[in-house]
């Protein structure tokens, strides 16, 4: 599926699978001589404070600071993206696939029943309120934004 | 073989951070000299230690991360190696990382020259056959830990094998699409190579054409240029995408079935501690007020452990002048050569001296910041705006350190990521307020304005500092002084313990490379300023009469337009020595009485303003210049910094004095 061009690399959470490492010879060049190459799959992991520069991960165990403009350039297929992300729809089901946060909060969100694997529908997405439905245990659970943005959620073939 | 010992050249040569510097230390021990790669502020390090009947000089190279280069270390590392191939190559890999380090190593192994790779930092991992390693590769491989020291006989007892029996055994092919093995099949029958080249591997000198478009140019014969570039559009064509990157392609590949191979667990666990420390430093909100704190601190235990030490040193050796003077063989000498020993050759010493606690707690500070880990996250946090300056992160710490003497903060230009950014770097550093004009602008504006507006005044210094650093960095953008930036692509690296011994090792150096680099030019500078002002020697020191009086009254057609005397000419050729000695010159210039009134009656206000802005901008002392000249290693950039310090001081006190004039004020 074909969507618009978001600026995935706004979003600490996001993962994404690299197809191309864009135009600029010099910063592909970079890239792919540090091993960052097609078929990697990069993690947002955080902005700096002033928002240009973004720390990413990559799959094999690197950790980079890199500037926005370079990743926007990249193409690259979302994999997974935090329940805030612009894209994320109503009513679809989705998977979690990773708690995005330390130990405290990955615990909080075990005992609301909200573990990795789990299928869920968002109901409400309109702030400041975010209400997930928890598929196979029936329930939902009201989420504060701050915790929305940890919960890494990815679509699902069913 | 001789009989004598041997001369041999290992060069050590990795991606960077692999432990490169603390496994040159380890071998080398204290022999090293340091000084630049010719015609960039590269750091070059070469060190000496004996192997059976050799006699090795190793040569730290550059962290690369591959031979076709994108910043200027990757060139001076492939120059390296192409014009002047090392008899043996030391490769580094990173054992917590493999993937990282395994395609500049296996590039290196292609090339076919002598070579022996040490697994660095093998506490952190022992899932690894090294011997299968080893046997992919083509070359002995030898699991070490630069910083504990456990292997490093045995990568000794290698390499002394490696130059004793010098041949390969293989060469390990890294398979790479069809159409351009082809073309490097073709290219390496060609290519006939001479000189330095002759040791290398053909098919490898072949992908070094393909990959590069300016390494074509030094070594094709005749002819080669039309067929390596058909053969490059043909490659391009063919894979859709730059030679470069498929060749990266290939040996990360080939990097990848590797590490399959010889490790027993898949992928090293993630760095929980790092992600832990990261969770907080690099916080959403607190990490730049963190940041502030640590940069506080810095600056604290730099400059306010320094500055006693300095005026500790300042007033031994004023006791010690004391005490000579009046040593009958030094006072049995003529008057001229008095004044030489003591106001210029002993000043000089004084100034040098008075250099060494800051540069040393500045290099033991850094080198913590830097060696734990936190110089790289300080360089994401501070990304963005230095970013708009062309410069990077790190740039901010050695400008913000340049507030305090800006002598460090040159030399700390070292750490910056590219040569693009050091020259930029130091050429800024020269507009910082540091503490030693404060002095100089404390004492005026005591004495000419009121205490409250004193501290405003001061506050715009400040405040002027800044707004020049960021227009003299757009300036310096726009003119492309020092070359394009490079992408800004940072690997953050795990935390780390710094060690003692690292510490030490790189404070020693720095003190010595200041001793030997900068302390010469700065004691030659002020026994220039001595001469300018004590001479002809028949008439009294610094008087309208001496060279330094005349060439105030030369160039007061330029100075008067800024309310500035031929008196304070003088002065601030005296601030060349050292700014704080501006204020003790004037009073020798005012001819001696109660400094303050004399400043007093002399100077207006506005005229005292004009004084302190050129103060501010123009070349700070000889010492910072020295510093330049060390560290760029240019004299043209020095001048550069030389001439933009005195245009911009004039330009800032001229709009200054002049405004003022037309509001009315004096
Ligand atoms: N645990 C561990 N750490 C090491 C070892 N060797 C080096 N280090 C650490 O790795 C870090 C990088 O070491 P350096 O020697 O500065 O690496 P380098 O390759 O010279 O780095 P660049 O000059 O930046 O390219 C330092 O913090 C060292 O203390 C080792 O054997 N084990
Ligand atoms: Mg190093």
């Amino acid at each position: 599926m074909k969507k618009t061009k978001r600026r995935f690399e706004r979003y600490p959470g996001v993962e994404c699978i690299i197809h191309s490492l864009g135009a600029d010879e010099k910063i592909a060049q970079r890239l792919a001589q540090m091993g960052v190459l097609p078929g990697a799959t990069l993690q947002i992991i955080r902005l700096a404070p002033f928002g240009t520069t973004v720390e990413v991960s990559v799959d094999s165990g690197q950790s980079f600071a890199i500037r926005d403009e370079y990743l926007t350039a990249l193409k690259c297929q979302i994999l997974a993206m935090p329940l805030t992300y612009p894209d994320v729809r109503l009513h679809t089901t989705y998977r979690i696939r990773t708690l995005f946060g330390g130990r405290k909060f990955q615990q909080r969100m075990e005992t609301q029943g909200i573990h990795p694997g789990l299928f869920i529908k968002i109901v409400n997405l309109t702030k400041p309120r975010v209400i997930l439905q928890l598929i196979e245990h029936e329930k939902t659970v009201k989420l504060g934004r701050g915790e929305a943005e940890k919960i890494i959620i990815e679509v699902t073939n069913a | 073989m001789p009989e004598r010992a041997e001369k041999v050249v290992v060069a050590l040569s990795s991606i960077p951070n692999t432990g490169k510097t603390t496994l040159f230390n380890r071998l080398t021990g204290s022999s090293q000299t340091t000084g630049n790669w010719p015609g960039v502020s590269v750091e070059k390090k070469v060190g000496r230690f004996t192997l059976g009947e050799f006699e090795i000089s190793l040569v730290d190279l550059p962290g690369a991360y591959a031979l076709s280069p994108v910043t200027e270390e990757e060139n001076i590392v492939r120059t390296y190696f192409l014009k002047t191939p090392p008899a043996v190559i030391l490769n580094i890999i990173d054992a917590s990382n493999l993937y990282r380090s395994l395609g500049l190593t296996l590039q290196m192994c292609t090339s076919g020259l002598p070579m022996v790779v040490a697994v660095n930092m093998i506490d952190k991992t022992t899932q690894l056959d090294i011997p299968l390693l080893s046997t992919h590769l083509g070359v002995p491989v030898i699991p070490i830990s630069a910083r504990s020291g456990q292997g490093v006989p045995d990568l000794q007892q290698a390499l002394y094998e490696v130059i004793k029996e010098p041949e390969r055994t293989h060469i390990p092919h890294i398979s790479c699409p069809p159409v351009l093995e082809e073309a490097a099949k073709e290219l390496s029958r060609k290519i006939i190579p001479g000189g330095a080249l002759e040791k290398m591997d053909s098919n490898f000198l072949a992908m070094r054409l393909l990959e590069e478009k300016t390494f074509a140019d030094s070594i094709q014969k005749t002819g080669l240029a039309a067929v390596i570039n058909q053969w490059r559009d043909r490659v391009e064509k063919t894979t859709g995408e730059q030679i470069p990157i498929t060749c990266a392609k290939c040996r990360f590949n080939a990097a990848r079935g590797l590490i399959l191979e010889t490790t027993r667990k898949q992928s090293a666990p993630p760095d929980e501690r790092s992600k832990c420390i990261d969770n907080i430093l690099l916080h959403r909100w607190f990490s730049l007020p963190l940041f502030l704190l640590i940069m506080f601190l810095l600056f604290q235990a730099v400059y306010g452990l320094g500055a006693p030490l300095q005026d500790l040193i300042g007033q031994g050796f004023d006791a010690a002048e004391a005490w000579l003077r009046v040593q009958p063989f030094i006072s049995r000498q003529s008057d001229w050569l008095q004044s030489f020993l003591f106001d210029g050759l002993w000043q000089g010493l004084g100034v040098v001296t008075s250099f060494f606690p800051i540069v040393a707690l500045f290099f033991i500070f850094m080198s913590l910041i830097e060696d734990s880990g936190y110089m790289a996250r300080a360089a994401f946090l501070m990304d963005h705006l230095m970013h708009r300056l062309g410069l990077d992160g790190k740039a901010f710490i050695n400008l913000l350190l340049g507030y305090g003497c800006n002598v460090p903060a040159i030399m700390g230009t070292r750490i910056l990521s590219s040569h693009h950014n050091r020259i930029i770097t130091i050429l800024l550093i020269p507009f910082t307020l540091c503490i030693a004009r404060l002095q100089v602008f404390v004492f005026l504006t005591t004495i000419l304005f009121s205490p409250v507006i004193a501290p405003f005044i001061l506050f715009s210094l400040y405040l002027s500092s800044f707004i020049v650093i960021v227009l003299t960095g757009f300036f310096l953008k726009v003119l492309r002084i020092a070359g394009k930036p490079e992408p800004f692509i940072m690997e953050i690296p795990p935390y780390r313990m710094p060690t003692i011994s690292g510490v030490a090792l790189k404070t020693r150096q720095e003190l010595k490379d200041f001793l030997y680099r900068a302390a010469p030019l700065i004691i030659a500078g002020v026994i220039v300023v001595w001469f300018l002002t004590h001479f002809p020697a028949d008439v009294p020191a610094a008087g309208a009469e001496t060279w330094a009086g005349r060439l105030g009254h030369l160039f007061s057609p330029l100075f008067n337009p800024l309310g500035i005397h031929w008196q304070e000419t003088v002065a601030l050729l005296f601030g060349l020595i050292a700014k704080e000695i501006v204020v003790g010159a004037m009073a020798v210039i005012y001819g001696g009485g109660d400094l303050s009134n004399q400043v007093f009656q002399h100077i207006s206000p506005l005229q005292g303003l004009s004084f302190m802005v050129f103060t501010l901008f123009y070349t700070p002392c000889v010492a910072t210049i020295a510093a330049i000249k060390a560290e760029s290693g240019s004299w043209k950039i020095t001048l550069f910094s030389l001439i933009l310090g005195l245009v911009i001081a004039w330009l800032a006190s001229l709009v200054l004095y002049q405004t003022g004039l037309a509001l009315g004020l004096r």
